[in-house]
């Protein structure tokens, strides 16, 4: 099983982006997380993820993209 | 957290889902009067065209435009408008009560009517006014969120202006040059108010929307600077400065307009969509209706720029935004609400479907082409109002079937 589920969202039209890594985080497994690419900062995702039970961490891509790590958070979001 | 992060900060799906869904129903009555009255081509002074107007302008632009706002400033500001579910309640209340009196009291002249529509406006406005200026003082120091406090401060000039004008039509008091006071309030509301938002929205949205390049930093800045100077000496005497401030204010919007429709020729993705349609349609509007506005034209010919600025840029821009925030707002707070599994939810094109917001465009096209054309041919009315009055009820089914999918997927308003 692949650790690392890559979701490319670059160059897609919102909500496009986020519409797939929902249908992701849907589809995870335990041990697993999400590697999201999307050109803009996805500041309403935030909110989705993190009442779902998610973590995230984002950092800049050099070419102005942003990279997200999504994962379960410990205590599941109860 | 940064700005917009957290569920908590967004309003409930009510908050501006009220403001959207009554907004056509004013464009529909407005469409409903320009058929059934006749003259109002001939003069923007006219009763009937003043009712018409104020239709357009506080029930259905006005009406998105608050709305819109209380939604925007969280996200993009990072600053929410406090308490704004009561906000939202009273403000929507006093425009949805206000503006139909308002209405009536210009079209008939009857003086208890105004006062009673200047009373619900000026709460209303005054209601949503307030916490507005508070969100905005707290809100992140980008250029958009500059160019939406300035537009507000424009909004809050016209709504003085225009309830002095109502008291001056329901006889409490005489200004001296009342027709002055006329110009500087719908300039305050239409280039002030409507174009500046539109043009501090659109540095955020279009990018965000229609996958164009950023605008130019440069062209941000210098486009701010020159409306924040413009404004106000547009706005007020001595007169050779009101002309140098409208002049800017129409080069400035002259310029926005050129500007955006270059970065949508150059967006990434080349399929269009509806709302990019009522863009260009909105931006070419504009860029004409801005670049006629300083000329000394014939008086049917004014009436033509005029309608140029409210109906071809004012509601088409926000006529297309609409379908671009209602099914988002569905779809997000659906998922808000929901929480795991996603699987089976509509996706944001299941809210709505490009054909029907494709067809509601066409007979929009079709209003707008015979309605700038009443001026010089006034027989058009009838047709144009009418095709007027079926977009707009074409629009407001389209928004009404996207919160119905929604509340068929368990979705709570």
């Amino acid at each position: 099983m692949k650790q690392e589920i890559l979701v490319d969202g670059r160059g897609l039209e919102p909500p496009e982006p986020m519409e797939k890594v929902l249908a992701a985080v849907d589809l995870l497994r335990p041990g697993q997380h999400i590697r999201f690419l999307i050109h803009r900062e996805p500041f309403p995702l935030y909110g989705l993820l993190e009442n779902m039970g998610y973590r995230h961490r984002t950092h800049m891509l050099g070419d102005g993209c942003f990279e997200i790590r999504i994962e379960p958070r410990a205590d599941g979001g109860r | 957290m940064g700005p917009g992060l957290a569920l908590e900060q967004a309003p409930p799906f009510s908050a501006p889902l009220r403001f959207f869904l009554t907004a056509p129903v004013f464009l529909a009555a407005a469409g409903l009067l320009a058929a059934w009255s006749t003259g109002w081509s001939g003069t923007p002074l006219a009763p009937v065209s003043l009712a018409l107007t104020h239709l357009v302008t506080l029930g259905f632009l006005g009406m998105v435009m608050l709305g819109a706002l209380m939604q925007i400033l969280p996200v993009v500001a990072g600053s929410p408008v406090p308490a704004v579910g009561p906000v939202a309640a009273v403000s929507h209340a006093g425009l949805a009560i206000g503006t139909p009196l308002l209405a009536w009291g210009l079209a008939s002249g009857e003086a208890a009517i105004l006062n009673a529509a200047g009373l619900a406006l000026g709460l209303g406005l005054t209601v949503f006014l307030i916490p507005t200026a508070i969100s905005l003082a707290r809100a992140r120091a980008l250029d958009s969120v500059r160019a939406m406090a300035l537009s507000v401060a424009a909004l809050a000039v016209t709504v003085l202006l225009g309830l002095s004008l109502t008291a001056w039509l329901a006889g409490h008091w005489a200004p001296a040059d009342p027709i002055d006071l006329l110009g500087r309030h719908a300039l305050a509301g239409l280039a002030g108010w409507v174009g500046v938002l539109v043009v501090g929205t659109a540095w955020q949205v279009v990018p965000m929307l229609q996958l164009t390049p950023a605008y130019p930093p440069r062209l941000t800045r210098a486009l701010l600077i020159g409306f924040a100077l413009a404004l106000p000496a547009a706005l007020l005497p001595p007169a050779p400065w009101q002309i140098v401030g409208e002049a800017g204010l129409a080069l400035g919007l002259v310029v926005f307009a050129l500007a955006t429709l270059d970065l949508q020729r150059r967006r990434k993705r080349k399929i269009g969509d509806t709302t990019l349609r009522f863009w260009r349609l909105g931006m070419i509007c504009l860029a004409l209706a801005a670049a006629l506005s300083p000329l000394p034209l014939p008086e049917a010919a004014r009436m033509t720029a005029g309608m140029l600025f409210v109906a071809g840029f004012g509601v088409s821009v926000v006529n297309g935004m609409l379908y671009k925030i209602v099914p988002f707002l569905a779809w997000f707070h659906l998922h808000a609400q929901k929480g795991l599994p996603a699987a089976g939810r509509p996706s944001m094109k299941d809210y709505l479907p490009e054909s029907r917001a494709q067809g509601q465009f066409r007979a929009y096209l079709a209003a707008l082409a015979c309605l700038l054309a009443t001026p010089f041919a006034p027989a058009l009315a009838v047709p144009g109002g009418l095709l007027l009055a079926a977009s707009s009820a074409w629009l407001g089914w389209n928004l009404v079937s996207a919160v119905r999918l929604f509340r068929a997927h368990g979705g709570r308003v």
